[in-house]
This record gives structure tokens, C-alpha cells and sequence, in this order.
């Protein structure tokens, strides 16, 4: 089972990063996610499991489908997918990923793991008493993205100008 | 049945999937698929959270609140870095991020 997981988690990842469509990427992440979400369950941590197919695979997905349909792609030669110093880039991901994946195999289990299931109590208990504080500045943070959201895709409407005023290029924005 | 799995193998397959994620970052052009790319880098952040929080060490629910949190980052993250791709783009239709850094000034 973790071998199937692995196997399809990385194999998702490679997708994102090589697939010459975008909603093929944008799919794959999806799937990675929903692999990453069964990861957890075998973990034991089954309600950050719910959380994550919720949160990632539904909203984040789809929010990520909106943003491909906004920006339609034009079809172009798949050399021109990646950017001019791809070779150093990879090149650089993969000689940190290779210490560092040796040094990921050193760590061995504690003697005692936590049983599978039951951690919604202890997570509600943990969130609402011990972190309440960064649980408020949590939600703060998410208003304020989301006015900034709004705010940085709004456009600029002709209403504002005053009526009958004659019409003034320089008075618009820098929308096209 | 669940503790048949070594720890470090949780961690390696979290390090490899935020690597995998690095590397898209580092090479991909379209700012979508970029946005794509730090999404897993953080997915693989929050295994490696889960996976400590309940194997090493002293074992408690700590590492799953901090997933939680990183949950509400990555949403925040995603609109924001959405609004700011539609932005661009409706001043020059292009995700290209070669292309919009040339325009700067």
C-alpha cells in the first residue's frame, strides 16, 4: 500500500512538472494530493485526511482549474514549456535532493506512535485551547487575502467617472 | 499494520515530493504550473509534519494543528497568487514569466 502511494504521489509530481498541458498538470496535482491525503490515513491522522481531500483536492484544485480557464493557453513547441536555465535549475534541485533524502532515511520511529484514528478530539482540543490566538490571526490572514484578492482583480469601472465628462485616456488605469 | 513502515521512509517520499516541486519551480515558465509546484512543496511539508507529529519523538497532536495552519496558508496563497496571475495577465495577455519580467518599469 505504501509502495502503490509512493509510486503514485511521485509519479504525479513528475506529471506536474513535465506534462506539456496545463490541465494535465493541473489534474495530476489533484491526484498527487489525493495520494498525499491516503498517505495520511496510513499515518493514522484520518481527520487531517477529511481536511485535506476538502481542502486541497476540492478548493485548491478547482481554484487552480479557474485560473487555467482565465488564461487560455496558446499552443506553442514543448522546448519553449520551460525556461532558459532549466538545465541549472534541475540540476540544482536534484544535488539538495540527494543529501537530503539520505539524511530523510536516519530518522527511526519513537518507541510508542499515537493509534490510528480518534485525533479529531485531541485536534479541536489543541486548536481551540493551546493555539486559539494563532487560530484568530489565521482567519485574519484569510480576510485579508481575501479582500486583497478582490481588491488586486477588481476593474476599473467607467462609472467612476464623473457623467458626461469627455472621455479621458489618462483618467483610465492601466487596463488595455 | 500501520507502524510496518519506517518513519524515514514517510520523510524521504515528503523530501522527494517537495524536491519534485522545487525543480518545477525552478524550470517551469507558466506562472500557473509554478502556482501548482508550491502547492506540493507545501503538501510535502505538511507528510513530513504528520509524519513526525505521530512516530518521533514525544508523540502528540501538535505537528497535525501546525498542518492546519499551513492548510489556511496555502489557501490564502492560492488566491492571492491567483489574483496577482489575472492581473498580469489582463495588462498583457501572457503567464509567461519570462515574458512578464521583461516588462517591468
Amino acid at each position: 500500500m505504501f509502495g502503490l502511494l509512493t509510486v503514485s504521489i511521485l509519479g504525479a509530481g513528475l506529471a506536474v512538472v513535465l506534462a506539456p498541458r496545463i490541465t494535465t498538470s493541473a489534474l495530476a496535482m489533484a491526484f498527487a494530493f489525493l495520494n498525499v491525503a491516503g498517505m495520511f490515513v496510513l499515518l493514522g491522522a484520518e481527520t487531517v485526511a477529511a481536511f485535506q481531500v476538502l481542502i486541497y483536492v476540492g478548493a485548491i484544485t478547482v481554484l487552480i482549474l479557474y485560473g487555467v480557464m482565465f488564461t487560455p493557453q496558446q499552443p506553442r513547441a514543448y522546448g519553449l514549456f520551460f525556461q532558459g536555465q532549466t538545465p541549472w535549475g534541475a540540476l540544482l534541485a536534484a544535488l539538495v535532493a540527494l543529501p537530503v533524502v539520505i539524511v530523510a532515511f536516519t530518522f527511526v520511529d519513537a518507541g510508542v506512535a499515537l493509534e490510528p484514528g480518534n485525533d479529531l478530539r485531541p485536534l479541536g482540543t489543541s486548536v481551540f485551547r493551546d493555539f486559539a490566538f494563532p487560530f484568530e490571526v489565521a482567519s485574519l490572514l484569510l480576510l485579508a487575502a481575501m479582500i486583497g484578492a478582490i481588491a488586486l482583480v477588481r476593474r476599473e469601472r467607467e462609472i467612476e467617472e464623473p457623467p458626461g465628462a469627455p472621455h479621458d485616456p489618462q483618467r483610465r488605469g492601466p487596463r488595455r | 499494520m500501520t507502524s510496518a513502515v519506517p518513519l524515514g521512509a514517510f520523510i524521504a517520499v515528503s523530501a522527494l515530493l517537495f524536491f519534485i516541486g522545487l525543480g518545477g519551480v525552478l524550470v517551469r515558465r507558466n506562472a500557473v504550473v509554478i502556482l501548482m509546484c508550491v502547492e506540493l512543496m507545501l503538501n510535502a511539508a505538511n507528510l513530513a509534519f504528520v509524519a513526525f507529529s505521530r512516530r518521533f519523538g514525544l508523540v502528540d497532536e501538535r505537528g497535525s494543528v501546525f498542518v492546519v495552519f499551513v492548510f489556511v496558508v496555502a489557501a490564502a496563497e492560492v488566491a492571492v497568487g491567483l489574483a496577482i496571475i489575472l492581473a498580469a495577465y489582463r495588462n498583457r495577455p501572457t503567464v509567461d514569466v519570462d515574458e512578464i519580467q521583461r516588462m517591468k518599469g
